[in-house]
């Protein structure tokens, strides 16, 4: 009974022990970590804890480089009040990241200031897991899967030596009968003489086998046919492994921040390296590829990750085009997307899923046009031509839907001119 | 006995022949779009959109095409508006000193420049303006809410960020019109909570430019109508 009621006594005074002790811990802790707040709040978006530059030079070894804590607060605080006071080393670092000024940070306390300051001299170490660089990146070790063509011919290599080994058999069972039977042995005949005389004796069984032949080559030669100038399920290699999956499915970017020329040209807009630099400005590293991929772009903007500035010459990025429409058919990304206010999805698969970019539509004139017939047009409201256009069709096809194809959408001109 | 096995044998070798048939056929290399008939149709020495490719000359010689190119140095583009503040620290100061929105703060406008947010700023500034996107999260700093830190920013100066960028942040100039970054500026206001002439007033009092300072900014005067 006696332990029975000691252990929970004992338990009890270890969780007060252990609260009273880490209340102790995060007590001395709190400067640090309301540092790491403010930092992250106010000073991470241009400066880096690092060697590298931002916006502003990396903060690496502030606590040996600048003239103490007190200088270190009141540059944060109003830089350009020190500055004007004739602070010599204010007008260094000023002149040093090309004059370009950092804001004021009037509303920190004192307090904060200190915790601020406390931080970016000790900030934590990051415990990083070394990852194996396999210098490619992309050679992570794929399965070798069985060519499907190589598994055939080894099926049927292997079912002809079955054949002949069967045959043998047959024919030396048979001869053996012969003997007991006290026949004359027979001789063997060559396998293609053996089928001509079957296909001689069998000529149904011959003919329905030759037509069955016949009629898989025809299908799989119309088949074949039917894929000439269809890039379905084309997906090419692209220059930099873009991942449309992370970008537009799970970071959730709408697609037109890229393509942003969508609703207002032919085309949708392949993006310039701007773009990608607007947010891998500051992201250097993914989490499928590592720093390799992001890498190939700063090549082609000529930017220095170290030195955070657009130093070294631009180069283009040779993208794939994906989806290729031949020249004498002509289509507007505007009027589809803008105007009928299509999903991308619905032309282009749903890229949010696809780590590489890949048709999935056949961009056939029979496609377009089933799509055309069966599309509905809503009316337009603040369009007085399309809402004229409309009653005239409305009255014309009583009941029926209005679809594209009615508004003209299949007349040969409209696309081949 | 024997005549089964044979006719088995023999229906799985036909069925193998008529397999190969077909898989012989079908696209195994991903970089190759398939078979082309007539391909002068679909590759024409005309440069279309977003094309990189590779051409062979009659005289057996390569050509590189690319059909996404810079402008012409001065090129000036069909409905181009010059910006008058340079990307400076005082040209900062000075577009939130002076520069005004042209749109006025309606719902239809509003509309237009939530849809424009929602495509090109939420992903890092998040939905309700506080920095806390996905992408932002991802960030070595997640950009500064409009609630707090951001609060008081006049209108000319977020006009200002959006065309030259500032910070982490890049320049969206070339994904937004001058139009449709104003039409966003009147959409981040409404998330700031400050109508126009409130954020107006903060402006004028806590920017200390100098006329000097504005006019050294200004490079190019304005166009007018």
């Amino acid at each position: 009974m006696d332990t029975m009621c000691n252990k929970p006594r004992k338990q009890i005074l270890a969780i007060i022990s252990f609260l009273f002790l880490s209340f102790i811990f995060s007590a001395n802790n709190v400067s640090a970590a309301d540092g790491a707040k403010i930092f992250k709040q106010n000073c991470a978006v241009c400066h880096s804890l690092g060697t590298n530059k931002l916006t502003g030079p990396g903060l690496a070894g502030i606590a040996t480089r600048a003239p103490g804590d007190e200088w270190l607060k009141k540059w944060i605080k109003n830089n350009d009040a020190l500055r004007k006071s004739g602070d010599a080393y204010a007008i260094k670092v000023y002149n040093d990241n090309n004059q370009v000024p950092m804001s004021a940070f009037e509303f920190l306390s004192d307090e904060e200031l200190t915790a601020l300051v406390e931080y970016i001299k000790a900030p934590p170490v990051e415990k990083k897991e070394e990852k194996k660089d396999n210098g490619g990146g992309a050679t992570a070790p794929t399965e070798q899967g069985m060519n499907p063509l190589a598994l055939l011919i080894g099926i049927i290599a292997f079912l002809i030596i079955i054949i002949a080994v069967l045959r043998g058999v047959r024919f030396s069972l048979k001869n053996l009968q012969n003997e007991k039977q006290g026949l004359p042995a027979e001789e063997q005949v060559g396998p293609w003489t053996e089928l001509k005389t079957w296909m001689a004796a069998n000529k149904t069984k011959t003919g329905l086998v030759i037509l069955f032949i016949l009629g898989g080559l025809a299908s799989s030669g119309w088949y074949a046919l039917k894929g000439i100038g269809v890039y379905e399920g084309y997906h090419p290699t692209q220059p930099i492994a873009f991942n449309h999956k992370l970008h537009a499915g799970d970071n959730a970017i709408d697609c037109q921040y890229c393509h942003s020329t969508v609703e207002k040209s032919k085309t949708a807009s392949i993006p310039s390296v701007n773009v990608c630099m607007n947010c891998h400005k500051g992201i250097s590293e993914g989490p499928t590829t590592g720093k390799t991929e992001i890498a190939k772009i700063y090549e082609a903007a000529g930017w220095d990750p170290d030195k955070g500035a657009y130093t070294k010459p631009e180069k283009p990025i040779k993208w794939v085009k994906v989806h290729n429409l031949p020249d004498f058919v002509f289509f507007s990304h505007q009027q589809h997307v803008k105007v009928g206010k299509q999903d991308c999805a619905n032309c282009h698969g749903d890229l949010k899923t696809m780590t590489t970019a890949q048709q999935v539509k056949p961009l056939t004139m029979a496609w377009c046009i089933d799509c055309h017939n069966k599309t509905e047009v809503p009316t337009m409201k603040d369009n007085p031509y399309y809402e004229s256009l409309h009653k005239k069709l409305a009255e014309k096809y009583k009941g029926e839907p209005i679809t594209v194809a009615k508004m003209g959408g299949i007349e040969c001109a409209k696309c081949h001119y | 006995m024997n005549k089964k096995v044979t006719r088995i044998i023999s229906l799985m070798a036909v069925f193998g022949c008529v397999t190969i048939g077909f898989t012989s056929c079908s696209k195994h290399d991903e970089n190759s779009p398939g078979v082309e008939f007539m391909p002068d149709m679909y590759r024409s020495p005309s440069l279309e959109a977003n094309l990189f490719d590779v051409v062979k000359n009659e005289d057996g010689s390569y050509d590189t095409i690319i059909s996404n190119r810079k402008p012409v140095a001065g090129t000036i583009a069909r409905g181009y508006m010059p910006y008058a503040y340079a990307n400076t620290a005082e040209g900062y100061e000075a577009a939130g000193a002076n520069l005004r929105n042209p749109f006025p703060k309606n719902e239809a406008n509003l509309k237009q420049g939530e849809v424009l947010y929602g495509k090109f700023c939420v992903h890092c500034h998040g939905a309700g303006g506080e920095g806390d996107g996905l992408v932002g999260g991802k960030l070595p700093g997640a950009p500064p809410s409009y609630k707090t830190v951001l609060k008081t920013l006049p209108e000319g100066k977020i006009f200002h960020s959006i065309t030259y960028g500032k910070g982490l942040m890049g320049s969206h100039a070339s994904q937004m019109t001058q139009e449709e970054r104003w039409k966003v500026a009147l959409y981040v206001q409404k998330l700031q909570g400050n109508d126009g002439a409130a954020a107006a007033t903060v402006a004028s009092d806590s920017t200390k430019t100098d006329s000097t300072a504005v006019a050294a900014a200004v490079k190019v005067e304005e166009p007018k109508k």
